[in-house]
């Protein structure tokens, strides 16, 4: 089977407008998580998100184009351009956009253009609703406009699993190049669906916290909803190598399971199989692996359920292995949150520091991992996993090696 | 049984689909094995029929009675009662 290198990498998330000034804020612990700005929050009870800041789209799109684009698909397209940029590939102008997949996952879709055109038909009682409405919703626009914009004429699709939506649609783009029926994928997450309705539908399942996030910590009260997107460029290995690419990290595998359980609580033994499946995958073991950006919502059923899951399948290595949750400082981007842990996982491969879980207090006797609380560490890391874990039990875990 | 009693009574039984009989005022929601996702929904209910909020998260939900429930939403409609303005006569 091929190998899968990683030549490409773009972000937008409150942390940064891009994927260096993203990873500088995660390797410094510098949460981004504050009041809630750019919606009005005098109807919410939890007035804190992880929100894009200072983002103005004319910056990036002229007026005639950001009329197609939901803020959903202006934040797929800022990541992929600056994804693309880096991986040096023209797929129009080398004819290899026909042998390349482009697969963005989404949690929601095109929340903002449907909050917006809701509250003009029964708010303000107009009865127009704008023609795009339909393509600005939309849950592929994400791919197509990306698509679109790069002359991506391969296999190109959504993929949506809630909070896991970017590990799967990255998954599926790993397993198209790996198998051979693409040459390269452009692949990840987007999400933007900070608007009063869904703050209030998350506050009504009492999940989020009014605080802050801080995952795996006996503080903690729950999670912080963040937003953005993560693009990236896969490409055959052998490939990347001949042309004198820049491999960021090789993608070696990846897992995926069904707890097939309950639509909210999380299954320690579901979480497990895919942990497991990501690195059977990968030709990995478990003490192999150094880092593990951990799902970690910062909820009362995540945290003590995924450091479960990783005891069960990583054994003693368990107390060695360093585990972080970059929610404390990007909040939960939902669909994008993968996508943007991926900038995670790649820079501690990179440089050899992980970020560390920020807004740590105290331990939960619950939670007995090395969550390298507040302080990223500098150690050696030879493989890295992420792990998402979606409402539904829908589990995707991404196994990365070291170029 | 006073009228909050029984609504919420009414609500814990619809909401998680016990037996209203099952239900006492010292019962536990963990006593009678309700899921999460029912306790908020049983929120939900109990704040959209009495037009309250209740507190966003108490740390003893699962262990707090459900006298504790019915003590809380009885305080919160009293407290809703006396911020209104004076009936014009």
């Amino acid at each position: 089977m091929r190998r899968v290198a990683i030549t490409g990498m773009g972000a937008i998330n409150a942390l940064g407008h891009d994927a260096a000034t993203t990873w500088s804020a995660m390797r410094e612990g510098r949460p981004a998580i504050g009041p809630i700005a750019n919606i009005p929050s005098d109807l919410l009870n939890i007035k804190i998100a992880a929100e894009v800041r200072g983002f103005d789209p004319l910056a990036h799109f002229d007026s005639k184009r950001l009329i197609l684009l939901d803020r959903v698909s202006q934040f797929a397209l800022v990541a992929a351009r600056e994804a693309i940029a880096q991986s040096g590939l023209e797929f129009r102008a080398s004819g290899f956009g026909e042998r390349t997949a482009c697969i963005i996952g989404t949690g929601i879709g095109g929340e903002n253009s449907h909050n917006e055109q809701s509250s003009r038909f029964y708010g303000d009682k107009n009865p127009r609703v704008h023609p795009l409405a339909i393509v600005r919703v939309m849950a592929n626009a994400p791919a197509c406009h990306v698509g679109m914009e790069f002359g991506l004429t391969g296999p190109s699709f959504a993929v949506v699993s809630a909070c896991a939506s970017a590990n799967h649609a990255m998954a599926q783009a790993f397993d198209m190049l790996r198998s051979g029926k693409v040459d390269f994928a452009v692949a990840g997450g987007s999400e933007a669906c900070v608007t009063v309705p869904t703050v209030k539908a998350w506050e009504a399942m009492r999940v989020t916290a009014d605080d802050t996030c801080r995952p795996f910590c006996k503080q903690r009260r729950g999670m912080v909803l963040g937003e953005g997107a993560g693009i990236f460029v896969f490409e055959d290995y052998e490939h990347a190598r001949s042309r004198g690419a820049t491999i960021l990290a090789e993608f070696s595998g990846a897992g995926m399971s069904a707890d097939a359980g309950d639509i909210v609580l999380p299954s320690e033994t579901g979480a497990a199989r895919a942990i497991a499946a990501a690195l059977a995958d990968a030709r990995l073991a478990a003490d192999g692996v150094d880092y593990i950006n951990a799902h970690g919502t910062g909820t009362p059923a995540n945290d003590p359920t995924e450091s479960k899951a990783i005891r069960r399948v990583f054994g003693s290595h368990a107390d060695t292995v360093a585990v972080s949750s970059t929610k404390s400082m990007h909040g939960h981007a939902l669909g994008a949150a993968g996508a943007i842990e991926l900038v995670a996982a790649i820079g501690a491969l990179r440089e050899s520091i992980v970020p560390p879980t920020a807004n740590f207090i105290d331990p939960d006797p619950d939670c007995d991992l090395d969550y390298v609380p507040n302080t990223a560490r500098e150690l050696p890391v030879r493989a890295a996993l992420s792990n998402s874990f979606a409402f539904g039990g829908l589990n995707a875990v991404i196994a990365l090696r070291r170029a | 049984m006073s009228s909050v009693q029984e609504t919420i009574f009414g609500i814990i039984s619809k909401e998680a689909g016990i037996d209203i009989g099952k239900i006492t005022l010292d019962s536990t929601l963990k006593d009678l094995e309700i899921q999460s996702l029912d306790a908020v929904q049983i929120i939900f209910e109990i704040e959209d029929q009495f037009k309250i909020t209740l507190p966003d998260r108490d740390p003893n939900f699962d262990t707090e009675s459900v006298k504790g429930l019915v003590d809380a939403v009885e305080r919160l409609v009293a407290e809703k009662a006396a911020a209104a303005p004076p009936a014009q006569t």
